[in-house]
């Protein structure tokens, strides 16, 4: 048992950071993400037996948190801005394009794929996960995840270029 | 040249796992916060399958007795719309008083509260408001005070913007404070409940006035409207 403890407590320190980063990257929020990525861990932390035994436990971590997130509520506080209570809302400024430049356009680009794509290129890029495994754990046949991940990596190709243009001309 | 061809799909997907390298991330929290978290979500699914079970051997008795309704909770708890008639009924929403003469309202996800039942709760504590499913209620003018000095969101963090640009928070009691909501006006809430995502909208309505109603999440009224 104490060896269980001291894997799951590895686990956790190693794999924080590329969890959240492909939470993020399929969520669009920083704030949110990190919410999510603390339940699915402390929902791994309760099935570590099952969950160390998966073939890729961060993907399994990381399909949780998005699972969490979906089943979430979404709550809007309507008006709120115009009854000058802007202060009580704490934006969320991690992909914000405001700064501009390549990685807000390329951001941005992300954060307007569709979920399914986004999911795809997150665990592709942050988990390393090949196609197989990523099927699996979207439990969506290969040949679907690339095409998602093609059509992903088409729209931000078609992004970075523009944005590399532009550069180019100032 | 076309800029395309320079960019096979390992350099995108290297430029986007820069990008995202490049912000700055939370640290990790405790392990022990973790843990904390886990045993809270064990104890509340102990308690879940409890009530569940309750609620079966309640649901049991009904089904012997010929329909005698079972006692209402405490609580002022308001059940799922029946679909069936030897349904369990489990708990879609609770008002209860809060602290400093606060209300508190909950809905509980995967539930649909009926909004009739809801609006009775809260005119008991004595809110007025028009609870609407499905669709968002307002008044052309809406009054004064802001909705932010009724409705409160517990917890700070809770109030987050994604990628849809609005504000929005994960489940957590409503605070309403009623005493802020001057004669002559109501709250307006309207949620929506569906197996994609829940939402739950709020603003004040001038009492009596003609009111618009539109299909949430996309025609409420957002800044500037």
């Amino acid at each position: 048992m104490s060896r269980e403890k001291t894997e799951f407590a590895e686990f956790f320190q190693a794999s924080w950071e590329p969890c959240l980063r492909a939470v993020v990257a399929s969520t669009g929020s920083v704030q949110l993400a990190e919410d999510q990525v603390a339940e699915a861990f402390a929902r791994a932390w309760l099935s570590w037996r099952k969950v160390r035994r998966h073939p890729a436990p961060r993907a399994w971590v990381v399909r949780t948190a998005l699972n969490v997130g979906a089943s979430w509520w979404r709550r809007r506080i309507r008006e709120l801005p115009l009854a000058g209570h802007d202060a009580e809302v704490h934006r969320d400024q991690a992909l914000n394009a405001e700064d501009g430049g390549l990685d807000a356009a390329l951001l941005t680009a992300l954060r307007h794929l569709p979920g399914r794509q986004r999911e795809v290129i997150a665990l592709r890029v942050f988990l390393d996960l090949d196609i197989d495994t990523i099927s699996a754990q979207l439990g969506i046949a290969p040949g679907t995840v690339r095409a998602h991940l093609s059509r992903g990596v088409m729209a931000l190709r078609h992004e970075l270029s523009l944005t590399q243009a532009m550069e180019a001309d100032r | 040249m076309n800029d395309n061809d320079e960019l096979n799909d390992g350099a995108v997907l290297s430029a986007v796992r820069d990008s995202i390298s490049g912000l700055p991330m939370p640290m990790a929290p405790g392990l022990e916060a973790i843990k904390a978290r886990g045993r809270a979500r064990r104890h509340r699914r102990v308690a879940g399958l409890s009530v569940a079970a309750a609620g079966a051997c309640a649901a049991l008795v009904v089904g012997v007795t010929g329909g005698a309704p079972a006692a209402r909770p405490a609580q002022q708890a308001g059940p799922a719309p029946a679909h069936h008639a030897a349904a369990v009924h489990l708990v879609a929403f609770t008002v209860a008083a809060g602290p400093d003469g606060t209300t508190t309202l909950t809905l509980y996800p995967g539930q649909v509260a009926n909004p009739d039942a809801v609006r009775q709760a809260l005119a008991e504590h004595g809110i007025p408001a028009l609870v609407t499913a499905g669709e968002f209620c307002r008044t052309a003018v809406q009054p004064a005070p802001g909705v932010g000095d009724v409705v409160t969101l517990t917890g700070a963090k809770q109030i987050q913007i994604p990628a849809n640009g609005q504000p929005t928070a994960r489940p957590g009691p409503i605070v309403i404070n009623g005493s802020n909501i001057p004669n002559g006006v109501e709250l307006s809430i309207g949620y929506r409940q569906d197996s994609q995502q829940n939402e739950i909208s709020f603003t004040l309505i001038v009492t009596g006035a003609p009111t618009t109603c539109t299909s949430i999440p996309d025609n409420g009224p957002h800044t500037g409207d």
